[in-house]
């Protein structure tokens, strides 16, 4: 019985860790957004969808695999992220905080409705190959929900590891704390300010492809993971990057344990659960900055 | 070591001509013209609210002139994007010691030489910015935002010298800084102009700042009001009675680094506001 047990809970820790790597990439995505430009972008879910609908497409119509269409859905979704902000959101940088939810929220509601004239709202999903490992006797890992996880993991680790080395990356990360300061030393933050949105469109957009080969979605589907990615970024600290990968995780761990162990109504339940908890023992989140001027 | 034709070239480095600039609706700067030429250092001194740090914030583009024009090396900067100034040869120390207090002092000063895009080149400029900053040297790894207020003031002020640039602009280099590490960061001004490089700088401590200074401008409500050498405006019994003794000029407008700063009265007792903490910070670090 003990085993037993002990089995059940690694078992949900697997679902959980799994579940958890594509939060982590989409919510770091938002928080490295919130770090440059102090705006929430509301459209972030919207952005994973036409990923996960780009993916749709190249499987329907040419008969793509997911992982394959990968390759071509991150650097078009970073085209058009660096678009986006170059034509809407650079307009509210720096402007009041209702500017740029009212413009975001608006981005989202078009892009959903978008959606729904182009897909309807019927749930589509990508049957790709499924199957699982099975370890022992008890423990099984489902591939595509690994394959999902481990794609997130890579790519979340590729734009931190982009962020902690390369000249670009410092660049971000030293606007994010002074924009103006950053000018002086010569950093073009428009530029900054592009890339920032083009980087976090693309994984918003790896994260949907992700997505499709595990879940069944709507357009109508980005509104459970942005309040999702709301809780995660605070849970984590706004504009933490590290913060926002370690808010996924926990979050996907927390919601298969309850969903394990009470019943998968209660998990919608935990990011909201874990977002109050942690505002009440730490404000700043877990790895937030104090924004002390 | 002055350079010895710096004397000759009685072409100005930095030009100001008639520069007006406002925040909204009031206007702080007033028919500004000021001049700098290579080799010397210029202080700008004055009350709190005079426009100072205004004039300098016009100079990198932060602040907009309404009118007027400002050039640098011959060339007009007046409308240059501020990220556009630093590749000119004009290196900058904002006020407060700002430096990104989430990254490494090595990175900190690799920002500084973001325009140098060769890796190799970086390490080189860093290395020379460590080797007038020693103490820089020794906490290179750490975090920014760990140092003490000196050693950032080094930091910001090593950033602004990573492009090498010809002229280096300083907003209030000693404010919240202990004695001690006020006496360090003057000598390393000193050190500088004895490069051959040419400093502006803004300073509350007009004393100070004058008897560094070769020349001085003393600003008053946005207006020029009296310009000499360093030594002229000290002995000036109008200036010591204005800028050296304290008479009890109110400023008119928020000229501060930070947009959410309050103007305060000029010789208002300094321990009620933030920057007191910082000095007593530092003091608690050099002692």
């Amino acid at each position: 019985m003990e085993s037993l047990d002990i089995l059940f809970i690694v078992q949900l820790l697997i679902a959980g860790l799994l579940a958890g790597a594509l939060y982590a990439l989409l919510a770091c995505g938002l928080n490295l957004v919130f770090g440059v430009m102090r705006i929430i972008n509301v459209a972030h879910a919207e952005l994973m969808l036409i990923g996960a609908y780009f993916a749709y497409v190249l499987y329907t119509f040419f008969g793509l695999h997911p992982l394959i269409s990968l390759v071509i859905v991150v650097p078009v979704l970073f085209g058009l992220g660096q678009l986006m902000q170059r034509l809407f959101i650079e307009r509210v940088v720096g402007q009041h905080e209702l500017s740029s939810l009212i413009l975001t929220y608006g981005l989202s509601i078009v892009l959903m409705n978008l959606g729904l004239a182009v897909f309807s709202a019927d749930f589509k999903s990508i049957p790709v190959l499924q199957g699982s490992i099975v370890l022992g006797e008890m423990i099984t890992i489902p591939i595509t929900r690994s394959t999902a996880a481990l794609v997130a993991i890579v790519i979340t680790l590729m734009v931190y590891l982009f962020l902690k080395k390369t000249r670009l990356g410092k660049a971000i990360r030293a606007t994010s704390e002074h924009p103006k300061v950053a000018e002086i030393c010569g950093i073009d933050v428009v530029r900054v300010r592009m890339l920032t949105f083009g980087l976090a469109t693309a994984m918003a957009g790896a994260a949907g492809v992700m997505l499709s080969t595990i879940y069944s979605f709507s357009p109508e589907t980005g509104a459970d993971f942005i309040l999702k990615c709301f809780a995660i970024i605070i849970i984590g600290g706004m504009g933490s990057f590290s913060g926002a990968f370690a808010g996924g995780i926990l979050l996907g761990v927390a919601e298969a344990l309850v969903a394990g162990f009470f019943t998968t109504q209660w998990s919608e339940m935990v990011a909201y659960a874990l977002l109050v908890l942690v505002l009440l023992i730490r404000p700043t989140g877990l790895r937030g900055i104090a924004y002390a001027r | 070591m002055r350079f010895a034709d710096s004397s000759m070239d009685k072409h100005p480095l930095l030009t100001i001509r008639q520069l007006d600039a406002s925040y909204g609706p009031v206007q702080v700067l007033f028919d500004i013209d000021m001049e700098v030429y290579r080799g010397e250092i210029v202080s700008i001194i004055g009350p709190n609210g005079a426009g100072k740090s205004t004039v300098i914030k016009a100079i990198l583009n932060i602040a907009t002139p309404c009118a007027g024009n400002i050039t640098f090396n011959n060339r007009e900067i007046t409308k240059l994007p501020t990220h556009g100034v630093a590749a000119l040869g004009i290196g900058y120390v904002p006020q407060g010691r700002i430096v990104f207090s989430n990254m490494s002092v090595e990175e900190n000063l690799e920002m500084g030489a973001f325009l140098m895009k060769e890796h190799l080149a970086r390490k080189v400029a860093v290395d020379k910015v460590f080797d007038q900053f020693p103490r820089l040297r020794e906490r290179r790894r750490q975090l920014a935002g760990r140092l003490s207020g000196g050693e950032q003031q080094m930091l910001a002020i090593g950033r602004a010298l990573m492009l090498d640039p010809t002229l280096v602009i300083l907003d209030e280099p000693s404010l919240g800084l202990s004695p001690k590490y006020v006496d360090i960061i003057f000598e390393h001004l000193i050190a500088l102009r004895d490069d051959g490089r040419t400093l502006l700088m803004v300073e509350q401590n007009a004393a100070r700042a004058l008897s560094t200074s070769d020349r001085g401008y003393a600003l008053e409500l946005g207006k020029n009001r009296y310009t000499g050498t360093g030594k002229e405006l000290l002995a000036n019994p109008a200036v010591r009675q204005m800028y050296l003794g304290g008479g009890n000029t109110l400023s008119t407008a928020p000229e501060s680094f930070h947009e959410n700063a309050s103007p305060t009265a000029c010789n208002a007792p300094t321990s009620l506001s933030p920057t007191s903490l910082s000095f007593h910070r530092t003091m608690g670090h050099t002692t």
